[in-house]
Formats: C-alpha cells, structure tokens, sequence
C-alpha cells in the first residue's frame, strides 16, 4: 500500500457502505483466485484423459486395459474404458463451463465494484491485480 | 532514538503490540511499518514544537477492551469488528479520549486473531479438499463393483500391496460384501448397497461441513479486511490532527 502525497490526499470519510464494498471486492477477488486455480486443474485432468483416449485407441484391444477406480486397477475391455473416459470428459467439461461463468459473472461485479469505488476513492484506493 | 518512543508510551494492556517487531505479523497489504515510521518522523518534528507526546501517557485503559471494537458475533462465535462510522467521535467516546496509538494497537491485535484464524480454517478447508475426492473414490469404487455385480462379473483388479507393488486379485462380486476403513483401526463390513449409503451420506456430511467452513473462511476475511481499513482510518485521523495541532502552532 502506498503513502499518497500531501497534494494529492482526498479527504473523503469511509462510510459502512464504503466498507461493504470494498469487503465484497476483496471477497470476490478471493474467490476468483480460487476459480481460476481449479480451472487449471480441470484442464490437466482433461488433457491426460485426453492422451489416455487417444491411447486407448491406438492400442490393440482387448482385454488388457485396466482402469483405476480409487487406488486399484481393475481390467476393462477397450469399450468400458472409451465409454468411461468420455463420460469423464463430459463430465469435467460441464464443471468448466460453470466455472467459466462463475468467473466471467464475478469480473463483471468486479467491474461495477470498481466504479463505485473509484468514484469516492479516486487514488487513495488501489483495486488492481499486482 | 525514535523507537524509544513506542516503548514508553502506552503502558497499558495493549502496549506489548507497539514494539515494531510485531507488525511483521500484518499482511504484506498493509505496509503498516512504513505508516508508524512516518507517524514517528512527525512525533519527532513536533516533539521540538512542544507537542512532545513522549512522556508517558498514562491513559486509562479500562474502557478500550476488545469488546469496544467487537460488535457481537456470527453463529459460531466468531466476532464482528466493529467499523467506525466517525473516527473522532469514537475515539472521544472512551474516558480519557483514546489516543491513536491505543486504538491502532488495539485493532491490530484483533486483526492478528483474525489471520490466525484465517489460517486454522484454510487449513480445514484443505482438508476437506482431500477428503472429499477420498469419499468420492470409494463411492465409485463400490459402484463398479455393484453393477459388476449385477452384471454376473467378477473383477479382476490390481490393488496396491506396497508402494509400486501390485497385486492380481479376483474379487467375487456375488458375495456382495465391501469392508469399509473408518479410521482408528477400525474397518467394518456392508453390503454394496449398506456401503454406498454410508459413504454417500458421508459425503453428503463433507460436502455441508466444507461449505460452512468456506462461509466461515469468507466471514473472517470481511473482519481482516474492515480492521485493515479502520487501522488506516484511524492513522490518517491522526495525521491530519496532528499536522493540524502542529501547523497551529508553527504559525510564526
């Protein structure tokens, strides 16, 4: 946080509303973060059922292909093991499309948010992502 | 020496919190330290104008527990900090008025309660990230074995017998019995249906319990950040008095 100089203070008195906003921003943002981390982590989960998939389909057949479920493998013909992975991959697809709204709905409270605050705080408030 | 002046000046309950070394504590968002250096450079410069505000201030502090900056609690007991609507009112309000230094001080300790306990509850909030894939695994787990059930299968599975060893196991799903780890060395034994209502109603339990320790987590972040801004609030209060008392007094 920095000192603003003399010249430049604003005088203005924080109200509660004032204080509402700035903790919904601060929520937001810390949600947004944690979003964001989870997309990334859906993202790898798709690209390896991605490759796994593509392996699937290279393969041979048969009945060697073993899936893990929890911590153990178990043996799969070439169908289940397709039909799992793309029930996975449909599966994690939706969860990111919701994701992806949750983020774009808190970027545009994020905006309003600002707005507000730069209208009463002008420089005396530091809203942007270090 | 400038620091001197922070261990004389309250001697109060509160005043263990001045010593600089505490504000380490603070988030890095609220360079703090930097703000007290500069309250200090003004309490230097006017300390030879006769505002010498080093002499031991023997306020009465009996009035400013942490119930005057508290302003009741949420449903689990966790206190609201109380925001100022009027800095000079509030600090007026208490007999002899508040000083800066005491109020700061006395948000700062909330503030550090309420990181500490930011901390406790991400670190609950992590747990739960990993309990809840556990429960969801073993859920899947026991329903594969259910419809291979169904399907008049047995499956052949390789489990984990140690670290990077495996071991090749036929599991006879018509007899339909799963044991389930509880924990505590305890393991019990379900039927595939009993198991997947124990563990869906476990995950049910998780998924609530996460979902109020987030609400919580989100709870205590607002106080942070109010006592964060009061703290600022009250320092620049104190500023602009002081360089008005001092600009008084320089007039030549």
């Amino acid at each position: 946080m920095m000192v603003t100089p003399a010249e430049e203070e604003v005088d203005v008195e924080v109200r509660r509303e004032d204080q509402d906003n700035i903790n919904k921003f601060a929520g937001l943002n810390a949600r947004l973060r944690e979003l964001r981390e989870e997309r990334n982590l859906i993202k790898q989960s798709l690209e390896r059922l991605d490759d796994a998939s593509t392996e699937l389909m290279m393969s041979s057949g048969g009945e060697n292909v073993m899936l893990l479920i929890g911590e153990s493998f178990f043996d799969t013909s070439e169908e289940e093991a397709t039909a799992f992975c793309e029930a996975e991959v449909e599966r994690m697809t939706e969860t990111l499309e919701s994701l992806d709204e949750e983020e774009a709905s808190i970027v545009e409270k994020q905006a309003e948010l600002k707005k507000v605050l730069y209208g009463r705080f002008g420089k005396s408030i530091q809203l942007e992502d270090k | 020496r400038v620091n001197r002046f922070y261990c004389v000046l309250p001697r109060t309950c509160v005043s263990a919190l001045l010593l600089p070394e505490r504000y380490d504590f603070l988030s890095p968002s609220t360079s703090l330290q930097r703000q007290i250096l500069l309250l200090e450079l003004l309490y230097h410069t006017m300390a030879s104008e006769g505002l010498d505000d080093a002499s031991p201030k023997r306020t009465n502090v009996e009035d400013m527990s942490l119930l005057s900056i508290t302003d009741g609690e949420n449903e689990r007991g966790i206190p609201v900090v109380k925001f100022i609507e009027d800095v000079d009112a509030f600090a007026n309000s208490f007999s002899p008025p508040a000083t800066a230094e005491l109020l700061i001080g006395a948000y700062s300790e909330l503030h550090s309660k309420f990181k500490t306990f930011e901390t406790s509850l991400t670190q609950k909030k992590n747990n739960f990230k990993l309990k809840v894939p556990d429960i969801e695994k073993s859920l899947a787990l026991v329903k594969n074995l259910q419809s291979k059930k169904e399907a008049g299968e047995s499956a052949i599975t390789r489990y984990n017998l140690a670290d990077n060893v495996y071991g090749k196991a036929e599991v006879d799903t018509s007899v339909g019995i799963v044991n389930l780890w509880l924990g505590a060395n305890v393991m019990l034994e379900y039927t595939y249906e009993e198991a997947i209502d124990f563990l869906a109603l476990n995950l049910d339990n998780a998924k609530t319990e996460s979902k109020i320790v987030n609400e919580d987590l989100a709870f205590v972040r607002d106080q942070i950040v109010t006592s964060e801004v009061s703290m600022t609030r009250i320092f620049n209060w104190d500023v602009r008095k002081k360089r008005a008392e001092g600009g008084e007094e320089q007039k030549p």
